[in-house]
């Protein structure tokens, strides 16, 4: 028998995150430069990377690339930087993802649903497949894709992004088989509602779509989980640690479920 | 420092197999587990070999029978003071077969085995848990058939999709109270016990010998090789774990993408 693996262990390895510099895409970067790894994380934002990875203080084993996850090129440019830069990718987590002009379908503007289909869905097709250019051949890869509940449910007045989260996962799904005979597991992370920074900036236009105030849509999220409450970044992150972790050669293609016992399977 | 310092842990079914792996790494991240079986000589020879003679303690006992689950609750708390861990892992088939074969008494016995012996090991550890007041972690060895259904196992995977069900409800049941309830789904793993019964199982099965019934899971699976023990037991540390009071009612799924949701 193998002993002593233990989950977490990310030495030596490469991790490019996609919108890592606040919210569950931070917290995974701390996780993974606290366990040894080293980490490319990307963002709008130049100042906001920066400050990141000021905060992390981890020198050579952070840097930050800026990177709008809706285009096209900056995805794949994130993921070329990072192999150029450490000579190789092992871990990719698709983290970016939002939605902006939620409302009941019946007012849904196109904008708004080609803006969360390219910002979860087409980002996250964009990296993977990149990255499995460099994967592949190295027959070793751990891709996590941030998806959420609502990947498994749906709200009212949030279809485009269920819409989109529900598509992330069916993407998890299919590439996990065709990869998964090479080393490399794709899976998706469906968290629960998190007061995170971008729900602070998002939650309120999304509840006035739902009709209700911000504090009843966080009740709301929390009334639907066994524990009653939101979750936090770092439930996500001990997930991902291990499915990073070579115990994590073993999941794949699963929608884990980190939500306090919300979604129904 | 280890992930499960101070913590007490119990497994039905822990000398061998997942349990026993699941009881190597508790011991590894600080746990004081006791392990179960029914036979007294491999209780031992696990002691022995798991070191940390102050850490493990063995309780003898067939999990299809609810006096050992719930004195492995009792023995635990007496032996170690407190209860923080129960894991309900025994479970399997002895005669398996298609359900127009099936004999009652092989029934009753995976009912027994695998849906009572956790739903009587669940009460029992909850009990104790809610009156202390300070938490605690149930998990459940499920499996894929939890989710699936192959033919010629019928009460397998019945009594497993019970589990699942019992799991979640449970898990709503007690969200509130700092205590988690989850199932962990391995997919195939060739551990001692399904190297014994597999053989039998594969007749009951249709697919012929032990190889086929291998192969049969394993192609199924993205990965296209069986799981691991020790897979297993990464996650059930990590469900174990403090960090991991927001999972609960979860299907952990260690199956090498086998099922489809």
């Amino acid at each position: 028998m193998q002993r002593g693996i233990r989950m977490g262990d990310v030495e030596g390895r490469v991790a490019v995150i996609s919108g890592g510099t606040r919210g569950i895409g931070r917290a995974i970067a701390e996780a993974i430069v606290r366990e040894g790894g080293t980490v490319v994380m990307s963002g709008r934002d130049a100042a906001k990377g920066e400050r990141a990875v000021a905060e992390m203080n981890a020198g050579d084993r952070v840097m930050f690339v800026q990177a709008d996850a809706k285009v096209r090129e900056d995805c794949e440019r994130l993921i070329d930087i990072a192999v150029e830069r450490y000579g190789h990718i092992d871990i990719l987590c698709n983290n970016a993802g939002g939605s902006t002009g939620n409302a009941p379908v019946v007012d849904l503007t196109d904008e708004a649903m080609q803006d969360a289909l390219v910002w979860n869905l087409w980002s996250t097709m964009w990296c993977t497949r990149r990255a499995l250019h460099y994967m592949i051949p190295q027959q070793w890869g751990r891709i996590i894709n941030t998806s959420s509940v609502e990947g498994k449910c749906g709200k009212p007045g949030l279809s485009i992004y269920v819409t989109a989260k529900h598509a992330v996962n069916g993407f998890t799904k299919s590439c996990a088989q065709e990869v998964g005979a090479m080393g490399i597991t794709v899976n998706a992370l469906c968290a629960g509602a998190i007061e995170t920074d971008m729900m602070m900036d998002a939650g309120p236009p999304a509840a006035e779509s739902m009709g209700m105030a911000y504090e009843d849509l966080l009740a709301w999220f929390a009334k639907d989980a066994a524990t009653k409450r939101l979750c936090d970044v770092e439930d996500v992150a001990l997930v991902a640690m291990l499915l990073c972790s070579e115990a994590g050669a073993g999941i794949t293609g699963s929608l884990i479920s980190i939500d306090g016992g919300t979604a129904p399977y | 420092m280890g992930k499960l310092d101070g913590k007490v842990a119990a497994i039905t079914g822990g000398t061998r197999s997942i349990g026993r792996g699941i009881a190597d790494a508790f011991v590894r991240e600080g746990a004081s587990v006791v392990i179960n079986g029914r036979d007294e000589a491999k209780g031992q020879t696990a002691i022995d070999e798991i070191g940390a003679p102050d850490r493990i303690a063995f309780y003898a006992g067939d999990a299809a029978k609810q006096a050992t689950c719930e004195g492995i609750v009792d023995f635990a708390i007496e032996r170690f003071g407190k209860l923080d861990i129960m894991v309900l892992n025994s479970g399997g088939v002895l005669n398996t077969a298609p359900v127009f074969m099936m004999s009652d008494e092989e029934w009753n016995l995976e009912i027994d085995w695998n849906l009572n012996h956790v739903f009587w090991g669940m009460r029992k550890s909850l009990q104790h848990m809610i009156e202390r007041n300070e938490g605690g972690r149930i998990l459940v060895t499920s499996s894929v058939e939890g989710k699936l259904g192959k033919p010629g196992i019928p009460g397998y995977a019945a009594t497993k999709h019970a589990v699942n069900g019992l799991v979640k409800a449970a898990a709503h049941e007690v969200g509130t109270m700092g205590i988690t309830v989850n199932a962990i789904l391995p997919g195939i793993i060739e551990t001692d016990i399904v190297r014994t019964t597999g053989p039998d199982s594969a007749i009951a099965m249709g697919v012929g010998s032990y190889d086929k019934l291998i192969e049969m899971f394993t192609s199924e699976s993205a990965i296209k090789k069986p799981n691991t023990v020790e897979q297993v037991a990464a996650v059930a540390v990590m469900l174990a774990s403090d960090a991991a009071r927001n999972m609960t009612g979860c299907m952990f799924p260690v199956d090498g993408g086998t099922m489809p949701y």
